[in-house]
């Protein structure tokens, strides 16, 4: 019987800045059968455990057609955090997972999908875009808007120059700097620049629950059905799997039955904040 | 398999006496004028004739209340190795004698969450090396309310063994391969059981049913809607604004299962442990993330989430409402909040 508790060692490959409190860890699995075997879909999550400071998850932030290694994009916000960024290349963390469920990928084929980011809320998006990208004639319109606080805020700045070949990129910072020709204000304002056509259009967003709460408002203004509009949901999980409680909305966990959701499936339970 | 047997209170004595010298005993046994579960050894400290049931439950001997995971060390190049804790259980052969029905109820629901999809093996390992041998219940406490629940003051299932209190003498139940294998192995202490001696066993249930009955608590049935056509009542205000927040109905309760997981670290750096806590949902910081986002603010939100999660969520879940009647979480509650009163008013009943 396997312990599920057991972090499985992991390397640091590499670490690549990605703004000044943002980072994207580059992971290797240490156990050549467990790296082999490690499988994930976009939007799942791990628990990474710097040891001694404990463990905290993580969206994962690669495209499951990478084998071998995998990413996560992290801010610099808590405990862990702050000790996974005094950490060089060649460190050992600790994983475990991956668990609970993506986006809806099958879904989608065929359809429009609107992907809406807020700051690092980016990160579990940016495997759904570079799957599509890999098999771009399998889905329709496919339009990004992102969302961060300043332009020096914003994640995968390469990326991002690189997507808007293949989908309709848009770009907003809340507090602009005098180099900044681009637009200017919360990431619903991109609303205004994009044509939706309801009926075949799905919704995937990840960000602050105050962005999730006008996005949400909006696409519904617009006609997208609750069952079409998904979300990422943060929460601390600590277990993973349903035990510990702390991701607990309606009789649902966050970390077993999301972190994606459709907003149909949460709606009567977001109390307080999404 | 239901059979029956009796033993004489003499003849228990002497089973616990032998139950102590092969495995770790588990009993009620008075501590500071409460009864409470614990490790006993010596049969004279075990109390089987305690009313209602102990101030604890008896999660805490299943999944204690601090537990260490696994310890790690990193060696001076940089690799880390870790020993499970798990590996230390595994030897572990305990009977834990006399544990009411609600508390065996409390067992089966915890299986049910803690032995699923996922498989918490610090659990599932405790509970399988452990023997229960129940004890049905012929005077509930004026708290108690598992008849509704349908927890107590008997059970059909999950013991090994099942005591009845006949006033000079024990009827026992057996429910499982392992209950008939501990008579076999004594069978100097059993006798056969007759039809008057189980008539009489069931005429003691049906009275401590009728006493709690008194109560006139609605049937929970159809709870599920009730509680979903509640969502927005205003009682929740008014419970909230009672609650303080301390989190002593998880604690007491015997289905709670929320916990925190963090790392202790040895003075050298180098090494420490991985523990985990009981939590609460009570608590402010228990939905709170990293950046400071907390997603139930409000005391009544909180209140909710475990009231929602016995009678409601725990239905989706598990398939059960995950609440066995046994009213600790009423007893040990500063603000005087009763669980019944919440469900009387639910449904209407005043």
């Amino acid at each position: 019987m396997n312990n599920p508790y057991i972090p499985n060692l992991t390397l640091i490959e590499s670490i690549k800045e990605e703004t000044p409190n943002i980072r994207t860890f580059r992971l290797r699995l240490i156990d050549e059968d467990l790296r082999e075997k490690f499988d994930f879909k976009p939007g799942q999550f791990i628990e990474l455990s710097v040891f001694g400071y404990g463990e905290a998850p993580f969206s994962i932030s690669s495209p499951p057609h990478i084998k071998g290694r995998f990413e996560v994009t992290i801010r610099k916000t808590g405990v862990v955090t702050s000790a996974l960024f005094s950490l060089e290349e060649g460190s050992v963390v600790g994983i475990r997972g991956p668990f609970g469920r993506g986006w809806p990928l099958e879904e989608i084929k065929g359809k429009n999908l609107i992907i809406i980011g807020g700051g690092i809320g980016i990160a579990p998006l940016k495997p759904v875009i570079e799957c599509i990208i890999k098999d771009r004639n399998k889905y329709g319109n496919v339009i990004l808007l992102y969302g961060a606080r300043t332009p020096k805020d914003i994640v995968y700045k390469e990326e991002l120059s690189l997507w808007s070949n293949y989908i309709d990129v848009h770009l907003t910072v809340d507090k602009p700097g005098p180099e900044w020709r681009g637009k200017v204000g919360v990431v619903t304002t991109l609303f205004d620049y994009i044509k939706v056509d309801p009926e075949n259009t799905y919704a995937f967003q990840c960000g602050p629950p105050i962005m999730m709460h006008f996005v949400t408002k909006k696409l519904l203004e617009l006609g997208i059905a609750s069952d079409k509009i998904f979300l990422s949901l943060e929460r601390l999980m600590k277990c993973g799997m349903g035990f510990c409680g702390h991701c607990s909305i309606g009789g649902k966990y966050v970390c077993r039955d999301g972190p994606v959701f459709s907003f149909q499936e949460v709606k009567g339970f977001l109390e307080e904040a999404i | 398999m239901e059979t029956t047997r009796i033993i004489s209170k003499d003849d228990i004595v002497e089973l616990i006496d032998r139950f102590i010298v092969a495995y770790q005993v588990i009993a009620p046994s008075v501590i500071d004028d409460r009864v409470m579960y614990k490790y006993v050894s010596d049969a004279s400290e075990v109390d089987l004739e305690y009313r209602g049931h102990t101030l604890l439950p008896p999660k805490r001997f299943f999944f204690p209340e601090k537990e260490m995971l696994f310890t790690y060390e990193i060696s001076d190049k940089g690799t880390v190795s870790i020993y499970d804790k798990c590996e230390e259980l595994k030897g572990l052969q305990r009977v834990f004698i006399g544990i009411k029905p609600c508390d065996i109820s409390s067992l089966k629901i915890l299986d049910k969450v803690l032995i699923s999809e996922f498989h918490d093996p610090y659990y599932a390992i405790r509970r399988n090396n452990t023997l229960l041998i129940g004890i049905t219940c012929s005077e509930p406490l004026d708290y108690c309310f598992c008849y509704y629940t349908g927890s107590g003051p008997s059970t059909d299932d999950g013991y090994d063994l099942l005591l009845t209190d006949l006033g000079e003498e024990y009827l026992v139940r057996i429910g499982s391969n392992r209950g008939l294998m501990l008579i076999k192995y004594n069978i100097d202490l059993f006798k056969e059981a007759n039809e008057e001696k189980i008539a009489l066993a069931k005429k003691l249930i049906e009275e401590a049913e009728l006493k709690m009955r008194e109560q006139g608590l609605p049937s929970f049935e159809n709870i599920y809607e009730v509680m979903i056509k509640n969502f927005n009542s205003k009682i929740w205000e008014e419970y909230g604004r009672a609650c303080l927040a301390c989190g002593k109905c998880n604690f007491t309760c015997p289905t709670c299962t929320c916990f925190d997981i963090f790392d202790e670290v040895n003075l050298d750096l180098k090494s420490g442990r991985r523990m985990r806590v009981w939590d609460s949902c009570h608590f402010l910081s228990f939905t709170q993330v990293a950046s400071g986002e907390i997603f139930r603010k409000s005391r009544p939100s909180r209140v909710k989430q475990r009231i929602y999660h016995k009678y409601c969520y725990s239905l989706d879940e598990i398939g059960v409402i995950s609440c066995v009647g046994c009213g600790r979480c009423i007893e040990v509650c500063t603000a005087r909040i009763d669980l019944r009163d919440v469900i009387r008013r639910l449904y209407g009943y005043e």
